[in-house]
């Protein structure tokens, strides 16, 4: 009996891990090409930008809030980053980009707390607010035109590496995604402020009556989710060489739904970036398998969909069974 | 050091708020204000110069107000600012209204201009169908209405006066016949559409579809986008090349932008000799065309288009005549013709 119960909870706990292998066997059945070196170069360089974007979401998410404003960051950080190669050269640019994205970052902390948003549904529009003024500024500075890298008299040849470039089987920006991982994982298990952010996100009240400044943690969360969709918005940009004003259109969702899928609990309070991981790679795996076995783009938005309705309902399930 | 910190931060919030303003505002601001203001000027003596009809009579300048479908859409923005320019220019009272894509906002745009005495509304809509009853309305309010980009569909027609635009079936038809000039013994091409549902992918879909029926060209494989987006084009391209590989002969990317992830995807793929076609005819198009990474770009001229729709209004608003439905040719830019037709603004 106990053994029975032991097996439920292992599959109940790694349901992301399991839809994952179901989805690869289905597909390389159907279309061996799947199972290829340059199919696995592909899904690794599609990985890139989203998988940024989506790790910074899950400490904000952790921390019991959620962050709307990376659409705007990732599009505003682009074309800044962009246009900056030509007048200060690729490493002024792209250390001018993630600092524009700490910044933004801090911004919608400070404003948060300033204007003593506490609630989620709060945080929600302030921080869709910080977004619609973002890609307003983005593209006001662009004209509304998209960039390309090569109209530049600069090199950028930073960017063609984070981009495009290999090293052994695997590409540059997973190799980057690997190191900032370990960093952020490592700060935020081992480090009483990367405590604090759990700490928040489980019971604000009895943080703060233990004496933990929860203010601090709000602008800390959101200074990262700021860097890390920077760090999302150059891996775009140098994927793609171009920048667009709107370029970060439709990031939050995704990044959102990468960190729920993976088994970060919405209400905040537990979860981890290595969960995260599984939830970018079920998403991206998704659309390069729908498009390997020629489903429809109207199908794939639906199973994207279905996706995010099941793993929330699974979600709740799990708590209920588990405890 | 705090206070500080909250007023530096308090004045950048209010530059970026006001300047988020100027640019996607739904009414007129700034520089329309000022624009106004030269238009006043020099279109008095514009209109007493060319017509002795009752709008000089009037001594007002015609009040054209220009809907705009997305003003975060590179090639509607570029119509509006050159739309703007060229208003100036006519000596007409010009501004403009952003619908954002929502057919809602549209409507109230439509409402506005009917409110503010608007001579002409010249509309490209989101979604051509819902905007009906709301033209109505401005059509009984006695307001010339002309459709820009978009049309309405046929049972609709009678409710505007005119329409000026490139042929978006059209376009795809071009680039299937650039297809099959190419290769005229047959081939495989792959297609990868636009913001799947919009009514240009729509088009530009059923035009390539239409344009290769009985052809010996095979479609390998179509597949759209979830927006305009570079990075969607190029991780479709990506999926392409490791389905198909060294099968794809060429491919239709329906719009120049996405054609530069196809690019990249290719690059990275050691897959150069691929024939790549593309509509828009944005600055990029032209450059990869002049670079050789795009075999064809399918152009639409964006200044011709707002000049017809300008000169329509002012005919229709002075009783003149004009053409009721106008399409404006498609330029077909290769590395032949390119350096010979004007480089594009956007």
């Amino acid at each position: 009996m106990e053994k029975t119960i032991n097996v439920k909870k292992i599959v109940l706990q790694n349901l992301v891990l399991l839809g994952i292998i179901v989805l690869c066997i289905v597909t390389a059945i159907v279309e061996p090409l799947f199972l290829t070196q340059d199919n696995f170069t592909n899904i690794l360089r599609q990985f890139g930008p989203l998988s940024f974007a989506a790790l910074g979401m899950t400490y904000v998410i952790i921390g019991g809030f959620i962050d709307l404003s990376v659409v705007g960051t990732i599009s505003l950080v682009g074309v800044v980053t962009l246009s900056l190669i030509d007048p200060i050269g690729q490493a002024g640019a792209l250390f001018c980009g993630l600092l524009l994205g700490t910044f933004l970052g801090f911004l919608n902390g400070v404003i948060l707390v300033k204007f003593g948003a506490m609630t989620q549904a709060e945080v929600l529009f302030i921080t869709y607010g910080m977004s619609s003024i973002f890609g307003a500024i983005a593209l006001i500075y662009t004209n509304s035109e998209t960039e390309h890298m090569s109209r530049l008299s600069n090199p950028y040849t930073i960017f063609t590496f984070i981009g495009n470039g290999k090293i052994g089987p695997f590409t540059a920006s997973i190799i980057l995604f690997v190191i900032a991982l370990i960093i952020i994982e490592w700060f935020y298990r081992k480090t009483l402020w990367g405590r604090q952010i759990a700490l928040m996100g489980g019971n604000k009240t009895a943080a703060t009556l233990c004496g933990y400044n929860m203010k601090k943690t709000l602008v800390l969360v959101y200074t990262i989710c700021g860097l890390f969709a920077a760090m999302g918005s150059i891996v775009l940009i140098s994927r793609v060489t171009t920048a667009s004003p709107v370029a970060g259109a439709g990031y939050e969702t995704d990044a959102i739904m990468s960190v729920v899928v993976g088994g970060t609990a919405l209400a905040g309070g537990t979860g981890s970036g290595i969960r995260t991981v599984l939830g970018v790679l079920l998403i991206i795996l998704l659309s390069n398998c729908m498009n390997m076995l020629g489903v429809s783009t109207y199908l794939q938005t639906i199973m994207k969909g279905l996706v995010l309705v099941i793993a929330i309902w699974l979600d709740n399930r799990k708590e209920q069974q588990i405890h | 050091m705090k206070k500080m910190i909250a007023l530096l931060l308090a004045t950048a919030m209010v530059g970026s708020l006001a300047a988020c303003g100027s640019g996607s505002s739904d009414t007129t601001t700034e520089p329309e204000s000022s624009t106004e203001a030269s238009t006043q000027t020099d279109s008095t003596d514009a209109a007493e110069e060319t017509t002795g009809d009752d709008t000089a009579a009037s001594g007002d300048a015609i009040k054209i107000g220009w809907i705009v479908q997305d003003m975060a859409n590179e090639s509607q923005s570029y119509s509006c600012r050159i739309a703007e320019e060229q208003a100036a220019q006519l000596g007409l009272d010009f501004t403009y209204y952003d619908q954002a894509g929502d057919a809602q906002k549209a409507t109230d745009a439509i409402s506005t201009c009917i409110a503010q005495g608007m001579d002409a509304i010249i509309i490209n809509p989101a979604d051509p169908q819902a905007v009906v009853p709301a033209l109505m309305e401005a059509k009984d309010a006695g307001i010339v209405v002309g459709l820009f980009s978009s049309d309405l569909s046929e049972e609709n027609q009678q409710y505007r006066d005119f329409f000026c635009g490139t042929n978006d079936t059209m376009a795809g038809e071009e680039a299937a016949q650039a297809v099959i000039d190419a290769f005229p013994d047959g081939c495989n091409v792959v297609e990868i559409g636009g913001q799947s549902g919009h009514d240009a992918q729509v088009k530009r879909h059923d035009g390539f579809e239409k344009g290769l029926e009985g052809s010996n060209i095979t479609v390998l494989d179509s597949q759209n986008c979830d927006a305009w987006a570079t990075e969607d084009a190029m991780a479709i391209m990506e999926d392409f090349i490791v389905k198909y590989g060294d099968q794809i002969d060429a491919v239709f990317c329906h719009w120049d932008n996405g054609a530069t992830g196809v690019i990249n995807a290719l690059q990275n793929a050691n897959m150069e000799d691929v024939y790549i076609v593309a509509v828009d005819g944005c600055a990029a198009g032209y450059d990869q065309v002049k670079a050789g990474t795009q075999a064809v770009c399918i152009g639409q001229s964006f200044s011709n288009m707002v000049a017809k729709s300008l000169e329509c209004a002012q005919a229709a608003v002075n009783g003149e005549s004009y053409e009721e439905i106008n399409w404006i040719p498609l330029d077909i830019v290769t590395a032949d013709n390119v350096d010979s037709l004007p480089y594009p603004e956007w």
